[in-house]
């Protein structure tokens, strides 16, 4: 497995995850607290993809429904039965997994683009099915969410620290799952589907079982970040909880910071992320396609250019860098 | 009720020829550049602008600026072809799918920011204009637009089977590298192939002007309309993909008449997933994975 950047620097993680840490002690302006939770958030939805469509190359296009699952079975078991989001983003985990089975079931069959297509219908009908659901799910309408005040039990907070700190506990949920899961047969499993499809048949791998497997634990993890996601903004809609950007998103930062890498989706964030907000400070925000259109040539020059991800970039420096320092420390041994 | 169905019926035949005229661009790349142009509709999109300007700028009649968009386009599907999909040809599905699903965002995006996300209709002598045969009502415009999609499905299927050019791109389609040994470059063939399907695309846009608004996302619909039909019809395969394109929108347009006006999607959503399900390579067989 090539993915090594990082996972054998322990020290740069520590440092990272201290920095991450100490981050909302540093900074109170809300909107670079708004923008880090957004990319801890994004690159949590990047590395739930990524187990599916980085490591197994399934490439789904249809994300958004399990993140809507999610949303909407925490927000109705709140609103309607007054259930903790807590046990709720739980429950919805649950309800995005049954859903990745008869959606797998389906969509298993078929390979590369039809795959994509098939993920964006079911994603899709989904979404249209939630603006006719008017009875118990509000319909297009959509519903804000109680707004509770400082209710740590209820998943509401009064600073945005807390749902900051949240994010961060879910992108590292994520990326633990994911380093396990590189280290362990169902890994090597996911590489050799991912690769060759066909080959890792011949050879025993019943590669239906290993992309019903991880779809369940990538489905679970996206329902996370949906409840999530509306727990923070106070707000659900289909449009919302079912948005085709968040399947887009869940994707581009994947392959834009390198697909089947643990850390890949979180360097994608982190650029596309700082991107958007810079451009949002100097467009302001009324410019509906600035963002979308710099997303997108940002997209075309990497799989143009460097279709393995932007991580290489960092994995290259990383390595000079220390290669350097080692060199550096023989140099008074050989004098 | 016989004939509010018959209606429904008329109606979808006569948008279906609309998108028959995406989906065999969709089906004509696939087959023989062996890529799914996600961007499809965003060619739709432009065609439409394109007829627009024409129209609101010089009062060019939408339908005479198909000469226009269509040329504009094939030279469009030509450097999108040796500038953009060629250099992804020998890599694997991801930057396949992913390089046209970045063109159809960065097009969508760009026509946000110039011409905003208004809508914007041409208004000409027949765009009203409708008559009755017997109890059905036909649309003048549509039935325009329906007749000279299946005018230029059919100029095509001459063009694939009766000029060497066509019967190049066929080779190139079933076998690349035995027909490069017969001396075809598939790097020209590609281009005729890309440029052809843009064409079509630039075509029904300019078609749907004089009954249907242009926005920035307007392609969408039109896209996974085909990618629906371009399934049923079995990838691929040209006759497949227009019989397919008709009977979306048949499907379509009853599922408005019965189930609600929000429903056509659903209604062919499903029928994609059903039909992914029960026919995986489409309703006119054997092209198998």
């Amino acid at each position: 497995m090539k993915s090594g950047f990082l996972t054998r620097s322990w020290p740069l993680v520590l440092a990272l995850a201290a920095a991450a840490l100490a981050l909302p002690i540093v900074v109170s302006d809300p909107f670079a607290l708004d923008i880090s939770i957004r990319v801890l958030l994004f690159a949590f939805i990047g590395v739930a993809w990524n187990l599916m469509g980085g490591y197994a190359k399934q490439l789904s296009l249809g994300h958004a429904a399990f993140f809507g699952l999610g949303a909407y079975t925490s927000t109705i078991l709140l609103i309607r039965f007054g259930i903790s989001p807590w046990i709720g983003i739980l429950a919805g985990g649950v309800v995005a997994m049954a859903a990745s089975l008869p959606i797998g079931a389906l969509c298993f069959r078929l390979r590369g683009p039809y795959f994509a297509i098939a993920t964006i219908a079911t994603a899709q009908v989904l979404m249209l099915l939630f603006l006719k659901f008017r009875d118990f799910a509000w319909g297009a309408e959509g519903t804000t969410l109680p707004n509770l005040g400082d209710a740590p039990l209820m998943m509401q907070f009064e600073s945005k620290a807390a749902y900051y700190y949240l994010a961060l506990a879910l992108l590292a949920l994520g990326l633990a799952i994911t380093y396990r899961i590189e280290r362990s047969w169902m890994g090597f499993y996911l590489v050799a589907v991912g690769e060759d499809e066909d080959a890792a048949e011949a050879v025993g791998v019943d590669t239906t079982k290993i992309k019903r497997h991880i779809y369940l634990i990538s489905a679970f993890l996206t329902a996370l970040g949906g409840t999530f996601y509306v727990e923070y903004i106070y707000f659900i809609d289909p449009n919302t909880a079912f948005s085709f950007n968040v399947s887009v998103e869940a994707a581009l930062v994947s392959i834009v910071g390198g697909v089947g890498t643990l850390w890949g989706p979180v360097v994608g964030t982190a650029l596309l992320e700082a991107t958007s907000a810079l451009l949002q400070s100097w467009f302001g925000s009324g410019h509906g396609g600035v963002q979308l259109t710099v997303y997108s040539l940002i997209l075309i020059a990497v799989i143009l250019w460097r279709p393995s991800g932007l991580i290489g970039l960092f994995t290259d420096l990383y390595q000079r860098f220390t290669a350097g320092s080692a060199r550096a420390k023989e140099v008074p041994l050989d004098g | 009720m016989l004939e509010i169905i018959a209606q429904a019926v008329v109606n979808g035949l006569l948008i279906g020829g609309i998108y028959a005229l995406v989906s065999i661009g969709v089906t004509l790349i696939f087959g023989v550049v062996k890529i799914v142009n996600f961007a499809q509709g965003e060619f739709v999109m432009i065609g439409m602008y394109i007829s627009f300007f024409l129209a609101s700028s010089f009062g060019v009649d939408p339908l005479l600026s198909l000469l226009i968009s269509m040329p504009v386009l094939f030279g469009v599907g030509v450097l999108v072809q040796h500038f953009l999909i060629r250099r992804v040809l020998a890599l694997g599905d991801m930057p396949q799918i992913f390089l046209t699903f970045a063109l159809s965002l960065l097009l969508m995006n760009v026509a946000l920011l110039l011409f905003t996300a208004n809508y914007r209709t041409v208004q000409t002598a027949y765009s009203e204009l409708s008559f009755h045969i017997g109890p059905l009502y036909f649309a003048v415009a549509k039935l325009i637009a329906f007749g000279i999609a299946m005018l230029l499905s059919a100029v095509l299927y001459l063009f694939l089977h009766g000029t060497d050019l066509g019967k190049a791109m066929r080779a190139a389609a079933q076998n690349r590298e035995v027909a490069m040994l017969m001396g075809i470059n598939p790097d020209r063939v590609f281009c005729v192939a890309v440029g052809v399907a843009l064409a079509l695309a630039g075509a029904a846009g300019s078609l749907l002007m004089p009954f249907y608004p242009a926005y920035p996302l307007v392609g969408q619909i039109f896209v996974l309309m085909a990618f629906v039909a371009v399934v049923l019809g079995t990838l691929g395969n040209i006759t497949g993909a227009l019989i397919a394109s008709l009977m979306m929108g048949v499907a379509e347009s009853l599922g408005v008449q019965f189930v609600g006006a929000d429903s056509g999607l659903i209604v062919v959503f499903v029928m994609l997933l059903l039909t992914l399900a029960l026919r995986p390579n489409g309703l006119f067989g054997g092209w198998a994975r």
